[in-house]
């Protein structure tokens, strides 16, 4: 069943066109991996996911209401959003910063009362991040920041998560560490995921981990959907796409099966000036 | 610090500094007698005429004047601070303190009365915020940018203006009486002020109060709080037009009194950090105390009473150097 659709969707600003004719399916426990260079359009797509931004033309569709006919606080209880790169202006407690999950189930006047809290305390008993809870959040590292976004995201209780590159700017470790809980999750709540990221292993890793994902390319205004990454990650696909030579390896790993993983070998253009200087 | 004392703290140090200042002031009237005064109604006993005069028809209403101005002015610094993400923005950021500077003048020029500075500075206040919105929208946004930029050109065009005005001015007559009330005083406190004035400074406090748990989801940013589920065009309106009315209503009782709307926010925030929900209440509760506190010094100081924009800042200078020390910065 779908429940996010975008039905040829176009959005411009001004006169410079971001996407034209784009069509995206994601059914309900699926993730959805969207994939593309720097520049081409996917915060933007998804600031038009979460009604921040109006399309020009086309429809997008949540649980089969139309976004534009829902306020913010409706979208809110149905997608939850946790965003690339956040701004600290004020140092909150890190579960000041959680209870804000709870906005679209609070009144106007109203704040979050003793259950709210208790949700919050159970979202970081459960992700073993208890010890986060009293501190203040502008002084957290920038991969227990991602964990904490992503822990705000869940306390909204919504069926889709959308995530912008949410491991740009982490190190080695701690972007496997956003990764695996996110693979947790999924696993442990069926929750329905969109993913922009620039890395396409990571459509890799989470197939391996059993999760069903779809991968989408984005470039030049356009979003082809390509399927699962086993399919649409081929060193064919890789190369017409990010014009980079790779070889995509199947690796047995003792008790995790086979994992596929792609490495990157050149850029063409590199290969290219290679071959001029002989 | 446990609810119960917390709220008891910020409840209880205003109105205990509001009792002890009516018993404060130039003309000599002892303890006894005031507590004669107020028991007056239950024992019956005769009544100075002039001490009853003093007490409830200048210092009563100065200070709870006092403690509502002092109040309105702290809240509405936070709240701004907390919308435009900045914590260097305070109440009179989007031209407010200017254009109700600019209507006091002008009614001093053109009317030569004090009665008509009320309604001329309240309005020419909201005139300069509507300015501001309408020069966010020339841009075709109201984003917390434009309006910070709308502010500052609002705000200088009416500090040229007023300028303008005090150079025409009858320099004898008029030009004093302009510059002292851009200095700010709460020496012209009367009952009818109180309730003029007080109605937008209590239904803007009480907006901002109402709604403070929000300002917290609307720090973290247009697009964020968009995608927590509020909607951010029209709570930002919202905070605008209730930090507006209590600034307003202050500004125009009480002249411009710098300092509170942007630094009594920071104390607060290095007492009990920045979660709005607790922040806007202890502002509120600060803001009043301090101002009772600088007002009390005013009438004490020198006969001829001292300016209040003059002392806000020379108290309430090393006093937040020494809470910066004590605090060391801690949550803030």
């Amino acid at each position: 069943m779908a429940l996010l659709r975008v039905e040829s969707g176009t959005f411009s600003f001004g006169d410079a066109v971001i996407f034209n004719g784009v069509d995206l399916t994601v059914s309900k426990g699926e993730t959805l991996c969207l994939l593309g260079p720097n520049g081409c359009g996917k915060t933007t797509l998804i600031d038009c996911i979460l009604g921040f931004y109006k399309l020009d033309q086309g429809r997008i569709m949540i649980d089969d209401k139309p976004v534009n006919t829902l306020s913010p606080k409706q979208i809110a209880q149905m997608i939850a959003y946790v965003p690339q790169k956040h701004g600290r202006h004020f140092s909150f407690s890190v579960l000041d910063v959680l209870l804000m999950g709870r906005a679209p189930y609070t009144t106007f006047y109203g704040s979050p009362d003793a259950s709210d809290i208790r949700r919050a305390e159970n979202i970081l008993d459960s992700l073993g991040l208890s010890h986060l809870k009293h501190r203040d959040y502008t002084r957290l590292s920038g991969g227990e920041t991602q964990l904490v976004m992503i822990m705000r995201a869940l306390i909204q209780e919504t069926q889709v998560i959308v995530m912008d590159e949410p491991t740009a700017h982490l190190d080695f470790k701690h972007e496997l560490i956003v990764l695996e809980t996110i693979v947790r999750l999924i696993k442990e709540r069926g929750l329905t995921l969109v993913m922009a990221t620039h890395f396409p292993n990571h459509a890799f890793y989470f197939e391996n981990q059993g999760i069903p994902v779809q991968v989408a390319f984005m470039n030049q205004q356009r979003v082809n959907s390509a399927g699962p990454p086993s399919r649409a990650l081929t060193e064919k696909n890789l190369e017409s796409f990010y014009h980079v030579k790779t070889c995509v390896i199947n690796h047995p790993v003792p008790g995790k099966g086979t994992i596929k993983h792609i490495i990157p070998i050149q850029t063409n253009s590199n290969h290219e000036k290679i071959k001029q200087g002989q | 610090m446990n609810p119960y004392g917390f709220y008891s703290f910020i409840l209880g140090s205003p109105l205990m500094l509001v009792l002890v200042s009516i018993f404060l002031g130039r003309y000599p009237i002892s303890i006894a007698e005031i507590l004669t005064l107020f028991a007056s109604p239950f024992t019956g006993q005769d009544i100075n005429a002039t001490h009853f005069g003093i007490i409830f028809y200048v210092r009563v209403p100065r200070v709870l004047l006092g403690a509502l101005v002092g109040g309105s002015l702290a809240v509405s610094g936070a709240a701004f601070q907390g919308l435009f993400r900045n914590p260097l923005v305070s109440s009179g950021m989007l031209g407010v303190s200017s254009g109700a500077g600019f209507g006091a003048a002008l009614a001093l020029i053109l009317c030569n009365d004090f009665f008509y500075v009320y309604p001329f500075s309240f309005g020419f206040g909201l005139v300069a915020v509507f300015l501001c919105f309408f020069i966010g929208r020339v841009t075709g946004s109201t984003q917390a940018i434009t309006l910070v930029l709308g502010g500052v050109i609002v705000g200088s065009i009416f500090s040229a203006l007023i300028s303008f005005l005090k150079y025409v001015a009858d320099p004898y007559d008029e030009l004093p009486a302009i510059v002292f009330w851009l200095m700010g005083s709460l020496s012209r406190a009367e009952y009818t002020q109180i309730l003029m004035a007080g109605i937008p400074m209590a239904l803007g406090s009480a907006g901002l109060m109402m709604i403070r748990w929000r300002l917290n989801v609307l720090a973290m940013g247009d697009k964020e709080a968009h995608a927590l589920g509020i909607n951010v065009n029209r709570n930002r309106a919202f905070i605008i037009v209730c930090a507006t009315l209590a600034t307003a209503g202050a500004v125009c009782v009480s002249g411009v009194i710098g300092w509170v709307g942007l630094v009594v926010p920071h104390m607060g925030r290095m007492i009990i950090g920045n979660n709005n929900k607790d922040l806007i209440p202890v502002t509120f509760s600060i803001g009043a105390t301090f101002l009772v506190l600088v007002d009390d010094i005013s009438r004490l100081i020198t006969t001829s009473e001292m300016p209040l924009g003059i002392l806000t800042s020379l108290i309430g200078g090393p006093f937040f150097i020494y809470l910066l020390k004590q605090t060391k910065g801690r949550e803030w």
